[in-house]
Parts: C-alpha cells; sequence; structure tokens
C-alpha cells in the first residue's frame, strides 16, 4: 500500500486576537443569536502582517524542525489563497525565500476560495504518489487573512451581516506531505469531489467580498452530503456514524457546521436529536476548538479543524478522520485518513494551542484603528512603511518567537524582517 | 396542495426549530428573519418542507424567496416539475 499523507502540519493563529462576543456587544448585535454562532474569537491582521508573514510563521516551525538533507527534498511549494498580494506573482515565492529551501523547487499558487488548501493538498499527494522524484516533499501552505470586510452585496447579505464580521478571521496552516505520514495518513483514492458554478461569496475585487450568507450555506449543505455520497460510492461499506471516529469540517462559523452536522447525522444515518448532540460533542467539537479562537481563515480552515482534532482528540488506537472541504463558487470535497498517538504525541510539540493563548488580546478601539489604518497596505500599494509602532504593544509581545514582519513595500517589492 | 396548505406547511415546520411561535398566525407576507430564524435556521426549516413533501432538489435552487409566500410559490413550482 501507498504511504501518503501529512508528515507535520503546523497552524498560525496571528499575533493579535479580539474576543467577537466583545465585538458582538459592541454592534449591539442580537446576542442570543450571535451566541448560535459558536465563535469565540477571531484572529486580526496587523497593518505590518500579511499572507507571507502568516503563511511563513506556520511554515517555519515544520521547516527548521527538519535535517538539511530532508529540507532539501521539498520540491513543490503550492500556496493556496484568495488574499493575493499579486496577479502574476505567486505568494510562493516569497514563502521559499524566506524559509530557504532549495531552489530545485517548483513554486506556485492556486485559488478556489476555501476549497483552496484542499486543492492544494489533494495536489501534493499526488505528487508524492506519482514517485516520479521519489523521496520528495511537498509544501503546502494555505493563508487567508480578511483585512477589510466589506459588505458589498444587496438584499441577503445585510440581514445576516453579523455572521460576517465575527466569524471573519486571520491566519494559516502549513502541511508538509511526504510518503512519511506521521501526522494524518491519506486513504488513498478514498476522495468524493463535487463542484458546480454559483455565485455565493467571492472577491470580486481586491480587498473586498460580496456574497450572500444564505445561498453560501444551502451550497455548502448540498455539497456536504453529495461530495460524501461520491465517497461512499468509492469506499464500500462506508458509514456515516461508524466509519469515522472524527468529522473535521470547512468551519466559517461553528454554528454553520453544527448545523450541517446534523442535517447529515439526519439524512445519512436517520439519527435522532439526542443522538446528533452526543455525535456532535464527541466526533465534531475537537475539531471546532482552534476555530473558535482563529475565525475564519478562508483556504486554510478544514485544516485548521484537522490540526485542532490531533491536539484535542483522543487517539489510544488509531482513529480514523472524515474530512469536508467546501470552498465557494465552488467546489467541495470529502475524504479520511488515520491519525495514531503517536502522531498526535509529534503534532503536540509545536504547541499551537500555546500559540493561540499567547496571543495579544485587541481592545474594540484598537480594533476599530486597524480597520481604518489597513488601507495603506490595500492591494496594488506601491511604497509604503509599515509603523510598527502601531499597537506596538502587539509587535513587542511576538519578541523571541522568531516571527516574520512585513518590514516595507519598495516598488511593489515587499519585504520582510524576522523580529528577534 | 394549495398554497395557503404550504404556507401553514412552513409555519408547522418554523415552529419546530423556532422557539416561542406556537400562537403566530402565519401569513404569506411573515418574513423568516422576522421570526427569529437565522442562515442555519432557514435552510433547516426548508429542508423540513422538502422532507415532508418527498421533493428532492439541491437547497441552491431553493433560494431567493424573501417571505414565506414566495418560499410557498417556489415549492408549488417545483412540485409541479416534480
Amino acid at each position: 500500500m501507498s504511504l501518503v499523507g501529512i508528515e507535520a502540519l503546523n497552524v498560525f493563529g496571528g499575533t493579535a486576537f479580539l474576543d467577537v462576543a466583545e465585538l458582538a456587544r459592541y454592534r449591539k448585535l442580537d446576542t442570543t443569536r450571535f451566541e448560535n454562532l459558536l465563535m469565540k474569537e477571531k484572529a486580526v491582521a496587523l497593518p505590518y502582517e500579511d499572507p507571507v508573514t502568516f503563511g511563513v510563521n506556520a511554515a517555519k516551525p515544520i521547516v527548521d524542525a527538519l535535517p538539511q538533507a530532508a529540507k532539501d527534498r521539498i520540491e513543490l511549494l503550492i500556496t493556496c489563497t484568495e488574499s493575493g498580494i499579486d496577479f502574476g506573482k505567486s505568494i510562493s515565492t516569497y514563502i521559499h525565500q524566506q524559509l530557504g529551501l532549495n531552489r530545485n523547487c517548483r513554486l506556485f499558487e492556486l485559488k478556489q476560495a476555501c476549497y483552496s488548501g484542499t486543492a492544494g493538498f489533494q495536489m501534493a499527494v499526488n505528487f508524492i504518489l506519482a514517485n516520479t522524484s521519489p523521496g520528495a516533499k511537498a509544501l503546502v501552505v494555505a493563508t487567508d487573512i480578511s483585512r477589510f470586510m466589506v459588505s458589498e452585496a444587496g438584499d441577503g447579505v445585510s440581514e445576516d451581516w453579523s455572521f460576517a464580521e465575527p466569524s471573519g478571521g486571520a491566519g494559516a496552516v502549513a502541511l508538509l506531505v511526504s510518503d512519511r505520514p506521521h501526522a494524518f495518513q491519506v486513504d488513498v483514492g478514498a476522495n468524493g469531489y463535487y463542484g458546480y458554478e454559483v455565485m455565493d461569496t467571492c472577491r470580486p475585487m481586491p480587498d473586498s467580498e460580496a456574497g450572500d450568507t444564505d445561498l453560501s450555506l444551502l451550497s455548502y449543505l448540498d455539497c456536504c452530503e453529495n461530495a460524501y455520497l461520491e465517497y461512499a460510492k468509492r469506499v464500500s461499506n462506508a458509514n456515516y456514524r461508524d466509519t469515522f471516529q472524527y468529522l473535521t469540517f470547512h468551519t466559517p462559523f461553528g454554528g454553520m457546521v453544527k448545523g450541517a452536522h446534523r442535517t447529515m447525522m439526519r439524512k445519512m444515518v436517520q439519527a435522532k436529536t439526542a443522538e446528533i448532540e452526543e455525535d456532535f460533542q464527541r466526533r465534531v467539537m475537537p475539531g471546532l476548538k482552534y476555530c473558535q479562537r482563529v475565525g475564519n481563515i478562508m483556504g486554510a480552515t478544514s485544516f485548521l479543524s484537522l490540526a485542532s482534532t490531533i491536539d484535542q482528540g483522543q487517539f489510544s488506537a488509531p482513529r480514523r478522520l472524515g474530512c469536508f472541504s467546501y470552498g465557494s463558487g465552488c467546489c467541495s470535497e470529502f475524504y479520511s485518513g488515520v491519525v495514531t498517538s503517536e502522531g498526535q504525541a509529534r503534532q503536540r510539540q509545536f504547541g499551537i494551542e500555546q500559540q493561540l493563548n499567547q496571543r495579544y488580546r485587541l481592545t474594540i478601539e484598537e480594533y476599530e484603528a486597524i480597520i481604518r489604518a489597513s488601507s495603506a497596505v490595500r492591494f496594488g500599494v506601491r511604497n509604503v512603511v509599515p509603523d510598527v509602532g502601531f499597537i506596538g504593544e502587539a509587535y513587542q509581545s511576538a519578541r523571541g518567537k522568531g516571527r516574520l514582519f512585513l518590514r516595507e513595500i519598495k516598488e511593489f517589492h515587499r519585504e520582510y524582517e524576522w523580529l528577534s | 396542495m394549495t398554497r395557503q396548505e404550504l404556507i401553514d406547511l412552513i409555519g408547522m415546520k418554523a415552529r419546530e426549530i423556532l422557539p416561542g411561535l406556537d400562537d403566530h398566525a402565519f401569513a404569506g407576507t411573515d418574513r423568516l428573519v422576522d421570526l427569529g430564524a437565522n442562515s442555519v435556521d432557514r435552510a433547516e426549516i426548508a429542508m423540513l418542507v422538502q422532507e415532508a413533501l418527498s421533493l428532492s432538489v439541491p437547497r441552491v435552487e431553493l433560494f431567493g424567496p424573501k417571505n414565506i409566500g414566495e418560499l410557498a410559490d417556489l415549492f408549488l413550482k417545483k412540485l409541479d416539475a416534480a
């Protein structure tokens, strides 16, 4: 059997975060409805952070842990994002540079909204499976930020604007994919994919989103069902209740996943309310933990849920995870893989939860100031030196953690510096 | 099935999902959002109605109605086409 999957994965959940319940009170949102979001915190990108710094800060600990010879075998670096900083030049080039990787490496970027990370991951898996360069590794970096949350759509969107702002986060997940799948061993060929054209949410302009929450939710639910049914067609005896000890979901916000899980449990195995709630707590909640603290990080979210499940689940015996990814527009996939206790122990060395615990907590005033200041680094800016003294306490809180920040945009070229 | 019967069915399913509507008399001009339904609730109500009608159409085809009457009209159209 071909061994392939994730050798290591790491999350960067931001330098700063906002308590979203505080935001909800400040925006005067209906607090009972707000609780149904099941969100707690969201990471907020500072003006001296961008998708490159997020991606590098996620990938660096993985690369640093590799012996030089292994690091030199990274021959494919795919960035997955809808927060691109250039229509031509890919973020992967900057990340390749900052990580000091071997130049004999393919560098490119891909997008398909929140499905991008999965698209990159599946391409990397197939690169390893093809065995065209035996022993090679691939690095997949999904990185997304929502810097300016601007509602541009008509009727539908304004009603549920309350869902969008508290849930839009910033973050990155890096995956090292190889024939040594310590963290997550892929079930080869166990993939159900499903996609079609729909205009649910999109980014038709730089730095802003448009769309309709209702349509997106309906499309997500259609895909959840159809991607799984295709998986079940290809994997004999697959059962939604028994085959997977954990389920990971693309998580725009926790409440949406709760609704999708409830729908799937009713439709696929005719489960009743009490069983569904118990099943949600047991199989789904471990994957929501980190999502509740970082917010929706688009292309990286489904892997944030995976990282959360690996860290927070019980793996006294190897467990199979069922993973669902959805990206507006749309494309989706249901696939599966196996996690072991050894893999969990290795993963916990990255201290993802500690990193989330150590972030700088923003006040509402600081958050509002960030929204105003962020236009200085909007798409297409030619020259700027972001002020690291702006909310300087957040910047200083990253000292000693080996983090990368944006120092300057000079004639469109981005220059970075490591904070020691 | 008449339009009014469909509105009643939607109302019945809305009551299953949303609290405090036991005494509410549903009308075609009612908007689910005004009755306290968020996106997840609205999708679920639409699904329950679909099941009750033994209809199976993609959920995205149920997008668009602005109130319960329009949703009932859409369901009537889907029933005709089924």
